[in-house]
C-alpha cells in the first residue's frame, strides 16, 4: 500500500495529501462542534427550563400570597368579627353579596363562626353558584375541614393547595379577630381559587411559560416514573428532541406532595446552536475546499508542474541521450533557478561529451595505430635480420675466389701440389656455396612465415575494426557538426561547410564513434576532392531526409561537394578495397572501403554518385531511424 | 672484461616478449658458425691468396634472455649479487602482461647505476625526454626503433663497451 502511494506521481500524491488533510480537518471540526459546542447549547436549554420552572413555581406562590393577603384583609376586621358573633347581621347584606367573589377574584368563600358553624358560603363555577359541599373538603370527617374552619391562635393561618372533588384549589383560612388583631377569635374566614385551565392560562400569560399541573399519580403513570421519585421536591429535567420538560412536586396544606408542576421549554437555544453548528460546518467545508483548491492550484502551478516538466526533461534526456534539448522554464523562483542550473549543467555535459567523444575517437585511433605499429615492427624485426643474414650469405659467395683459382689452375706453370690445393679450394667453395644456398633457402622459408605473420596482424586489425560496437540513438546534427571539424582550420576560408537546418530533426540508431568516423571520412574526401578539382570556392553541404527501405524507416545522410567528382567507372569501384582516386602520397584516412563496411555493420548502406569529372559528387549514407525518432 | 683465452666477454641481458625476436637477438649476439669445412676453406684461401691476412677479432657476448620486465629486474639483481653485473641491458618497452620496459629499466637503474640500457621497441607511448628524466644519466640510455639490424646492434654494443 505504502509502496503504491510512493510510486504515485508527485502531483497525485500532493492532491491525495491535501484531500486527506481536508478530510481530517473536517472530521476534527465536526467532532469539536458536535462534541463540545452542541452540548453547551443543551446545557443552556436545561438552564432555561430550570429558570422557567422556578418562575412558574414562584407565580403560583405569588397567587397563594395574594389570596392570603385578601384573607388578611377580611380576617382582622371588627365588622366581620361582630357578624360572626351574631351582633352585626347587616354585614352580610352590605359585604357578602354576589359581586364580592367576582370583585375579589375568588371562586370560593366561606365564613364560619366559632364551634364551626357555617354562617355564610358561596362558590361560583363558570358564573353558576354551587354549594361548597361539592368540594368534598368541608365535611366534618374531611381532614381539611378541621384545619380550615377552626383556629386556636390569633396568629393561626392555613394557606396552600388543597385537593378537592372539583380539582386542586388554592386555599387560605384565617381566624376572625378584631381589627387590632385582638381576640377573642370569633370564627374563620376561608377563601379559595380553583387551579383550573383559566388560572393556568393566566399564569402562562403572566410568566410566558408553558406550564401544566397534574396529580402525581397521573403524571407518574403517563411518564412511567416512580411517584416516590417525583415526590422528593427536587427539580427533574427531561429532554426530548424539541423541548425540555422541567417538573417539581407541589405540596398541599398538609405538606404532602399533591401535584406535579411541569414546565415545557422549547429547545430554541439548541435549535439555534444546531443551526450555528451546521452553518459553521458548511462554512468550514466551503473554506476547506476553497483553501485546498487554492493551495492545490498554486502548488501545481508553482511547484508540481515545473518539477514534473523537469523530471520529464531528465527522463527524456536519459532515454534519448540527447543533451542538446533545453528545459527553458521561466520564473525567477528556486525551481526556475534549478531549471536554469540544470540547463547549464546539461549544456556543460553536452560540451564535455563532445570533447570526450572527439578525444576518445582520437585516442582510439592513436591506440589502434600504436598497437598495430608495435606488432608489425616486432614481426618485421626477424625479417630484417633474416634479410641481413641472406645478404651476408650472398656476400660469402661473392667473396669466394673460385674464378681466380680456376684461372691459376689453367696456368701450365702451376706446380702440381698447388694445383691440387686449388682443386681442393674449388671443391670446398662449391660445397660452401651449396651450404650457404641451403641456409638461404631455409631463411627464405622463415621470412615467408614472418611475412604471413604481418599479414595476420593486418587481418586481425581489420576483423577488430569490423566488430559491431554498441549502438545508440543519435541526433544527426550533433555527429555531423563534430565530424565537420576534420577539415583543417587553415582550409576553413577556402571551403564553406553548410549544415542543413533539418539535420536536427533526425535521429538514427548507430554507433556514435563509427558514424563520426564515417562522416569524418566522407567530409575529408569531399575536401580533398575540392582541393584536387577546380580553383573555384569549395562547398560541402550536409543534409538529411527520411525514407522507407523495405518498409523500415531509414534516415538518409547526404554529403555533397563541388569537387573533382568522378566518372561512371569510378562510381562502380569507389568502395572496393584498395581503390583510390587520390594522388600518391595523400592521406587516405580509413578509406571508403572501411566506411562501406562500417555502415553495413550498422545495418545501413552507402552509395556515391557524380555527374562526371569536375561535376562534384554526392555520398549517401542510409541508416536505420531511431525508434520513436 | 676478457675471457681466459684473451677474448672480450660482454655480458648482455635482453628482455623481449616476442620469442622470434629473442631468437634473432641470440643469433646476432652469438659467435659466427665455424665448422671444420669452413675453417679448412678459410685456411686454404689464406694460404693460396692472402698469406698476410689476420682474422678480425670478434667480441664474445654472454647473452641472458628473458620475456618479462620483472624477470629482467631479478636477473640484474642476481648478476650484481654474483659479482658479475651486466654490461648492457636491452629492453622492449611493451611486454604484457607484466611491468613495461620503462618501469623495469627504472628499477634496473636503481640496482646498477653503471649499466648501459638500450630500449628497443616497435612503438612507445613514452617520449625519449621522459625516459631520460626517469632513467638517468642520459649518456647511459639509448633508444632504438624496430625493425633494426641486430648484428649491427651487436656491433654497436661491442663498440659501446670498448669505448668505456
Amino acid at each position: 500500500m505504502s509502496n503504491a502511494i510512493e510510486n504515485l506521481p508527485l502531483q497525485r500524491k500532493v492532491f491525495l495529501t491535501l484531500l486527506l488533510v481536508f478530510a481530517v480537518f473536517s472530521a476534527l471540526s465536526y467532532a469539536i462542534l458536535t462534541g463540545v459546542i452542541a452540548p453547551a447549547f443543551d446545557d443552556l436549554d436545561l438552564s432555561a427550563a430550570r429558570t422557567n420552572l422556578v418562575r412558574a413555581e414562584r407565580a403560583i406562590k405569588t397567587d397563594i400570597e395574594n389570596l392570603e393577603a385578601i384573607t388578611a384583609d377580611w380576617g382582622p376586621w371588627d365588622d366581620i368579627h361582630d357578624y360572626a358573633r351574631g351582633i352585626n347581621p347587616g354585614f352580610r347584606k352590605g359585604n357578602l353579596d354576589r359581586p364580592t367573589l367576582t370583585n375579589l377574584g375568588l371562586d370560593v368563600m366561606a365564613v364560619y363562626a366559632v364551634e364551626r358553624e357555617l354562617l355564610w358560603s358561596q362558590m361560583r363555577i363558570e358564573g353558576e353558584e354551587h354549594s361548597i359541599e361539592e368540594l368534598g373538603i368541608f365535611g366534618t370527617d374531611d381532614p381539611a375541614y378541621a384545619v380550615l374552619t377552626a383556629h386556636e391562635q390569633i396568629e393561626s393561618r392555613t394557606v396552600g393547595i388543597v385537593s378537592t372533588a372539583l380539582g386542586p384549589m388554592l386555599i387560605s383560612s384565617r381566624p376572625i379577630v378584631r381589627s387590632d388583631d385582638s381576640g377573642p377569635i370569633a370564627g374563620a374566614v376561608i377563601m379559595g381559587q380553583f387551579m383550573n385551565d383559566e388560572r393556568k392560562a393566566r399564569l402562562a400569560e403572566r410568566t410566558e411559560v408553558d406550564l401544566h399541573w397534574r396529580s402525581i399519580e397521573d403524571f407518574s403513570h403517563n411518564h412511567g416514573i416512580d411517584p416516590l421519585a417525583i415526590a422528593d421536591r427536587n427539580v427533574h429535567l427531561e429532554m426530548s428532541d424539541t423541548s425540555v420538560s422541567a417538573f417539581v412536586a407541589l405540596s398541599d396544606i398538609f405538606g404532602e406532595s399533591l401535584l406535579v408542576l411541569d414546565v415545557w421549554t422549547p429547545r430554541q437555544i439548541s435549535a439555534l446552536g444546531e443551526q450555528t453548528v451546521n452553518a459553521a460546518m458548511l462554512f468550514l467545508i466551503i473554506t476547506g475546499i476553497f483553501v485546498t483548491a487554492v493551495i492545490g492550484y498554486l502548488l501545481r502551478g508553482w511547484i508540481l508542474v515545473p518539477i514534473e516538466k523537469l523530471a520529464c526533461h531528465m527522463v527524456k534526456i536519459r532515454e534519448s541521450g540527447d543533451l542538446s534539448h533545453r528545459l527553458e522554464l521561466t520564473g525567477d523562483d528556486e525551481i526556475g533557478a534549478l531549471a536554469a542550473e540544470f540547463d547549464n549543467l546539461t549544456s556543460e555535459v553536452h560540451e564535455a561529451r563532445k570533447a570526450l567523444l572527439l578525444q576518445s575517437f582520437k585516442a582510439g585511433k592513436a591506440d589502434t595505430a600504436a598497437e598495430v605499429l608495435h606488432n608489425i615492427r616486432n614481426a618485421m624485426t626477424p625479417m630484417i635480420n633474416g634479410l641481413e643474414r641472406l645478404a651476408k650469405s650472398f656476400k660469402i659467395a661473392e667473396d669466394l675466389r673460385v674464378g681466380e683459382a680456376t684461372q691459376q689452375l689453367s696456368d701450365p706453370d702451376c706446380p702440381p701440389d698447388r694445383a691440387d690445393k686449388f682443386i681442393q679450394y674449388i671443391d670446398a667453395s662449391f660445397a660452401r656455396v651449396k651450404a650457404v644456398n641451403d641456409e638461404a633457402s631455409e631463411d627464405m622459408k622463415v621470412m615467408q612465415s614472418q611475412a604471413r605473420q604481418v599479414e595476420g596482424i593486418l587481418a586481425d586489425q581489420e576483423k577488430f575494426a569490423n566488430v559491431a560496437p554498441l549502438e545508440e540513438d543519435i541526433v544527426v546534427d550533433e555527429v555531423v557538426g563534430e565530424a565537420a571539424h576534420v577539415i583543417p582550420k587553415a582550409a576553413k576560408d577556402a571551403v564553406d561547410v553548410e549544415l542543413d537546418e533539418g539535420l536536427m530533426r533526425y535521429r538514427v540508431r548507430a554507433h556514435r564513434i563509427g558514424l563520426l568516423q564515417v562522416l569524418g571520412n566522407l567530409i575529408l574526401n569531399a575536401y580533398e576532392s575540392i582541393q584536387r578539382g577546380s580553383k573555384r570556392r569549395g562547398r560541402i553541404c550536409l543534409s538529411a531526409s527520411d525514407t522507407l527501405v523495405d518498409d523500415k524507416p531509414m534516415v538518409r545522410l547526404t554529403v555533397r561537394d563541388n569537387g573533382s567528382g568522378f566518372d561512371e567507372d569510378t562510381s562502380q569501384r569507389i568502395f572496393q578495397r584498395g581503390f583510390t582516386s587520390k594522388s600518391a602520397g595523400s592521406t587516405t584516412g580509413l578509406g571508403l572501403h572501411w566506411c562501406a563496411n562500417a555502415v553495413a555493420g550498422m545495418g545501413g548502406r552507402i552509395s556515391a554518385e557524380s555527374r562526371g569529372m569536375g561535376q562534384g559528387a554526392e555520398f549517401h549514407v542510409l541508416l536505420p531511424a531511431a525508434q520513436g525518432g | 672484461m676478457t675471457t681466459e683465452d684473451g677474448h672480450e666477454n660482454i655480458r648482455v641481458l635482453i628482455a623481449d616478449d616476442d620469442e622470434h625476436i629473442l631468437d634473432a637477438y641470440r643469433e646476432a649476439f652469438s659467435e659466427p658458425e665455424s665448422t671444420r669445412e669452413i675453417r679448412a676453406l678459410d685456411a686454404l684461401a689464406a694460404e693460396l691468396f692472402d698469406p698476410d691476412t689476420d682474422a678480425e677479432e670478434t667480441p664474445h657476448f654472454n647473452v641472458v634472455a628473458c620475456s618479462q620486465g620483472d624477470e629482467a629486474v631479478s636477473l640484474t639483481q642476481q648478476a650484481a649479487d654474483d659479482g658479475e653485473p651486466f654490461d648492457v641491458v636491452i629492453l622492449d618497452v611493451r611486454m604484457p602482461p607484466g611491468i613495461d620496459g620503462v618501469e623495469a629499466g627504472s628499477k634496473i637503474r636503481e640496482l646498477d647505476p653503471d649499466v648501459e640500457i638500450i630500449f628497443v621497441t616497435g612503438y612507445s607511448d613514452v617520449p625519449l625526454e621522459e625516459l631520460q628524466r626517469r632513467i638517468p644519466p642520459p649518456l647511459k640510455l639509448h633508444y632504438l626503433n624496430k625493425p633494426l639490424s641486430f648484428s649491427q646492434l651487436a656491433h654497436d654494443v661491442a663498440s659501446m663497451v670498448r669505448s668505456h
